[in-house]
């Protein structure tokens, strides 16, 4: 798992109480303010401990692993420490393996496991609003108030972070009843139980070795039953997303985890009913956020053309009065492409229903994840009309009652996902899980 | 020419009777087994509708995507069907023996003929079936794919790959069958040949502009509307 360089590494090193983590591609531009950030944190916050920064590049040709290991912190005084400080190491290693997300934290957590390490926390390389506090808010919760996992709390333009809020928020919590907010932020806090329980597992060459890592994680936190808590992080303001990468392909590795997962945890999430909130450390403050533009009308031409052209794909998964309603909002959407809805309650079924068939039919599952692709940015074009002139609050509320929509929606899921799979066989499980409550 | 007459009768009377011994005693036999192997067949697929639990078989057809080949909104029922091979089989083996009873040069050769064949029947029959799949399968990704990327056409695009498939399937088939190999092997290489060099031309007069384009600039790899698709994350 580990290169010869990541071994000498450790060797070199031998120890160190918190591992900061960050993943990268191309991120040159703002990875030196990521690490900057996370050693002012580590030399504010824990002085005292043993720490290391290693950046896990997927083989960067822009200069990103120059920039890290030239990031250092300009005035070290402006810190105003007045207890013995440990140095910080910086460490930026190529890892190897599938590329991607998940692969970098694979790496990161197999070092962190040979470190010793009790707190490993994980932060993107594209931000730019991070600052040393992050550190603290991701480590403390872990090193001294019992959490395993500290999941992030931003805030976030309304038009950022859709599939979060459209899909990964509501169904996550419908179906494990834990109301973490930012479940694929990107940023999290974990104890050392938690990242050895990763590394134990034999799913990392999946989608997990890309952008289904961080609902993976969560989802192991959540339905294992670690302490899960957040921290709120203020804004997040992070560099748009690499224009090369492909929105369906994102999509159907996060969606696409999310369906495995359910397979693997049903015996946990078909007891939960209804959702509880979850612990939030940090102070809560509003802050400006830089605004997302979107394109309206090119999202609802995607969602018609889907319609037009998917249809007979999405009839795979969709129950027929799902479909004959879809149909109903197409119509809508064709008469008056600027007043048309796609409802709440509809669009859980229908994620439910692809979550079912995703179940049901294992061969036709990339075709059913990438044909989500219209779907969603039909509904992503609705909740943008809807909450046009709403401010963040107004937003927030909105998402609040999708959610009650997936909550209420979950009988449904169950009838289905039974009705499918009364004569399946569960998928072959990696290892036995146990449930901690 | 009475006697004559007679005579000529009683020689076509004898090989009548000849005619009969020969045949009628092995055309019996054969309606006995025929009627015996239909009666089987019955009688098995009756047993077979029945007794058999197929669930696994329905599940294989829905998990494979080989139900969407026959049917796409109902599941497919894979007993019946399974009952109905197996009732022409027990058919087809019963009409053979019949036909074996003749015991003449030609029924011989017919039984032999059939016995030949079956297996490279079957092995085209199944080479079809997973050419028909696959040409669904890299129909649907295209399809997808082409509505994905915003491209003109993609039913078309989809019909181009599945027809493609479906072709390359029947010419394997029938070069397995021995059946007009040259044709179909000369047909697939003018279309494939045609396929190459069409797009070639395509390329060469509408797309070079672009491409040089590209290769110029690789930096400005996404407008703005673009990227803001890729902040929803």
């Amino acid at each position: 798992m580990l290169t010869e360089e990541a071994r000498r590494a450790v060797a070199q090193l031998k120890k160190a109480d918190i591992v900061i983590g960050i993943p990268s591609y191309n991120n040159a531009r703002t990875i030196g303010h990521v690490v900057r950030a996370a050693q002012a944190g580590l030399a504010k916050y824990f002085p005292q401990l043993s720490s290391v920064i290693i950046n896990s590049d997927g083989g960067s040709r822009d200069g990103t692993q120059e920039a890290v290991l030239k990031a250092s912190i300009e005035d070290p005084r402006l810190l105003l420490l007045n207890t013995p400080l440990l140095p910080v190491h910086k460490l930026s290693l190529p890892y190897h393996g599938i590329p991607g997300k998940g692969s970098a934290f694979r790496m990161i957590f197999a070092m962190a496991r040979e470190l010793g390490a009790s707190a490993c926390a994980v932060v993107d390389a594209d931000l730019r609003s991070i600052t040393p506090e992050w550190v603290d808010l991701l480590v403390r919760p872990v090193l001294h108030a019992g959490y395993d996992f500290v999941a992030p709390y931003y805030h976030r333009h309304k038009y950022d972070g859709t599939i979060t809020n459209s899909i990964v928020y509501p169904l996550t919590r419908a179906l494990y009843g834990l109301r973490v907010r930012q479940p694929i932020g990107g940023d999290f806090g974990i104890a050392r139980r938690l990242f050895l329980r990763y590394l134990e597992r034999n799913d990392w060459e999946t989608d997990v070795a890309r952008y289904g890592i961080d609902i993976w994680m969560t989802t192991i936190a959540i339905a294992e039953g670690y302490q899960v808590c957040q921290s709120f992080l203020g804004a997040k303001l992070h560099d748009a997303k690499d224009p090369a990468a492909d929105l369906t392909a994102m999509l159907q590795q996060v969606v696409g985890s999310v369906f495995t997962l359910m397979r693997e945890y049903e015996h946990v999430w078909r007891k939960v009913e209804g959702s509880r909130p979850v612990d939030l450390f940090g102070f809560r403050f509003d802050v400006g956020l830089d605004p997302v533009p979107v394109n309206l009308e090119r999202m609802t031409k995607a969602f018609l053309t889907g319609y037009r052209e998917l249809r007979e794909i999405w009839s795979l998964a969709l129950e027929k009065s799902n479909l004959e309603a879809l149909a109903a909002v197409c119509r809508q959407a064709e008469q008056n492409p600027r007043g048309w809805r796609l409802p709440d309650d509809l669009w859980a079924r229908i994620v439910m229903d692809f979550a079912c068939a995703h179940r049901r039919m294992p061969v036709e599952r990339t075709h059913l994840l990438r044909s989500l692709t219209p779907l969603y940015l039909g509904r992503v074009a609705s909740f943008v009309m809807e909450t046009e002139t709403m401010i963040s609050s107004e937003v927030e509320d909105r998402i609040e009652q999708l959610c009650l929509a997936f909550e209420a929606a979950k009988p449904y899921l169950l009838e289905r996902w039974d009705s499918v799979g009364k004569s399946q066989t569960a998928p072959a499980q990696p290892a036995p899980v146990e449930v901690r409550t | 020419m009475i006697g004559t007459l007679s005579e000529i009768l009683e020689q076509s009377l004898q090989r009548l009777a000849t005619t009969a011994k020969t045949y009628v005693p092995p055309l019996l036999a054969a309606l006995v087994i025929f009627v015996a192997a239909w009666l089987i067949a019955t009688v098995v697929r009756a047993a077979f509708l029945r007794l058999t639990k197929t669930a696994w078989l329905d599940r294989f057809v829905v998990e494979s995507g080989l139900s969407s080949l026959f049917g796409r909104n109902r599941p497919l029922e894979t007993a019946p069907l399974v009952a109905g091979v197996i009732y022409w089989l027990i058919l087809l083996v019963g009409l053979l023996t019949g036909l074996n009873a003749f015991n003449t040069a030609l029924t011989t050769k017919m039984v032999e003929a059939v016995v030949f064949l079956l297996p490279k029947l079957a092995a085209a029959g199944l080479i079809l079936l997973a050419g028909v799949w696959l040409a669904q399968y890299l129909a649907r990704s295209a399809l997808i794919w082409a509505v994905n990327e915003n491209l003109p056409q993609p039913r078309r695009i989809a019909a181009a790959v599945r027809v493609l498939i479906v072709f390359v399937a029947v010419v394997v088939a029938a070069d397995h069958l021995n059946f007009a190999r040259t044709v179909f092997l000369g047909a697939f290489l003018l279309v494939v040949g045609g396929m190459v060099l069409a797009g070639s031309i395509a390329l060469g007069l509408s797309a070079h502009e672009a491409l040089k384009r590209r290769l110029a600039e690789p930096a400005h790899s996404g407008d703005g509307e673009e990227k803001s698709l890729w902040n929803h994350l």
